[in-house]
């Protein structure tokens, strides 16, 4: 795609946003690692009491409109610790209008949860907002296993690391939950995303499959542009 | 209109850039004088597309509109300005698109001196060519047919 840094990390040149308590950034991310977000071309909307800012707006508004024509930028650089972010989505799954069907991202960002513990850098989507989809027969399966002795307290963690034919392999394991952890309740369990896989895990559904040809879980995820015969890896 | 004179990237090496869309055949605007007449004749619609040396993004809005304008509805012509080159000129054609905020690459849509659709940078970066022209050829068959 004549990216002339790909050494700088997979949301470097993206324009996001950066949800922190009552501040959503929208910015071009140019790095991010486990301490910092770094912003550039940065604006920024803060919520208050009424859950609207300055402008009038609620954030749903601001960023509807933001994802419409861009932003005014208030910041050519902003450093935001991640420990005061909750989710980092880009700003283009908040569009709306002609051409949103060939978008590329779906989806809402995670919420921030009332629910979240201050000490914690984690956030807890809710149900409605949740960026994986686990379905009933994935969710009796996970069930099953961490009733299991050895994964007896932990969550389901779901990933992606490169290999694979396609590039990216989609990770399944029992976990506890990490900092910097995207937390989205599960039906009896706890899902930890990690903030590195979220762009490419929004909008997936976790299934699981019994029948002559395999057993065992499968990922359905719309951002594929590839997938490989084996399904275990995919592109984007 | 005051706007700086500087020019952060030597032109030989954004020729190539330059002329990928004139051999495509997109009117390079690089004057504010340009721009006017381009747009002396409102009537119809057209495609602006503001050029940028962001491999990151206009590395896919280029090929893009190339392949969304071999779409069968499309806008009766196409224009291009360079941002970060062409100073006036894209400083002028930021001004007919209203009360936008600028970014590069970007491409909008303007329909009897209109904008009517408008493609900001960050619905371009980090997308494939085809997926961007796909979204552009939707907007054509709204606003072009």
């Amino acid at each position: 795609m004549g990216t002339f840094h790909d050494d700088m990390g997979e949301l470097h040149g993206i324009t996001v946003v950066a949800q922190a308590g009552p501040t959503v950034y929208v910015g071009r991310c140019h790095e991010m690692d486990a301490d910092n977000i770094v912003l550039l071309d940065v604006d920024q909307h803060t919520a208050g009491p009424d859950g609207k800012g300055e402008d009038g707006r609620s954030h749903a508004e601001y960023l509807e409109r933001a994802a419409k024509f861009g932003v005014w930028k208030k910041h050519d650089r902003l450093v935001v610790p991640m420990v005061d972010v909750q989710a980092v989505t880009p700003l283009g799954a908040y569009y709306e209008g002609v051409g949103k069907t060939a978008a590329a991202t779906p989806a809402s960002a995670a919420a921030p949860s009332q629910q979240d513990e201050p000490d914690k850098a984690t956030a807890t989507a809710t149900a409605t907002d949740s960026p994986v989809v686990v379905t009933d027969d994935a969710s009796q399966e996970v069930r099953r296993l961490l009733a299991e002795e050895e994964n007896a307290g932990q969550g389901l963690r779901l990933g992606v690391s490169g290999g694979g034919c396609s590039g990216l392999v989609y990770k399944v394991e029992f976990d506890s939950r990490q900092d910097g952890d995207i937390v989205v309740p599960g039906d009896g369990f706890e899902i930890f995303l990690d903030r590195k896989s979220i762009i490419y895990l929004r909008g997936i559904t976790l299934d699981f499959k019994q029948g002559l040809s395999g057993r065992g879980f499968q990922f359905q995820n719309p951002n594929a542009s590839n997938t490989c015969g084996c399904g275990e890896s995919f592109a984007v | 209109m005051k706007v700086s004179k500087a020019m952060p990237y030597p032109e030989q090496m954004v020729a190539p850039m330059r002329a990928e869309l004139v051999d495509m055949g997109v009117q390079e605007l690089r004057t504010a004088p340009a721009v006017d007449s381009f747009f002396a004749e409102a009537a119809g619609t057209s495609l602006v597309l503001v050029n940028s040396v962001c491999g990151c993004a206009a590395g896919s809005a280029r090929p893009a509109v190339r392949l969304a304008l071999e779409h069968g509805v499309k806008p009766t012509r196409a224009a291009t300005v360079f941002a970060g080159q062409d100073l006036e000129a894209t400083e002028r054609a930021r001004q007919l698109f209203g009360d936008v905020p600028p970014s590069s690459p970007s491409i909008a849509l303007m329909k009897d001196g209109e904008l009517v659709h408008f493609v900001p940078r960050h619905m371009i970066e980090g997308r494939e060519a085809g997926a961007i022209a796909q979204a552009l050829t939707e907007a054509f068959d709204t606003y072009c047919g």
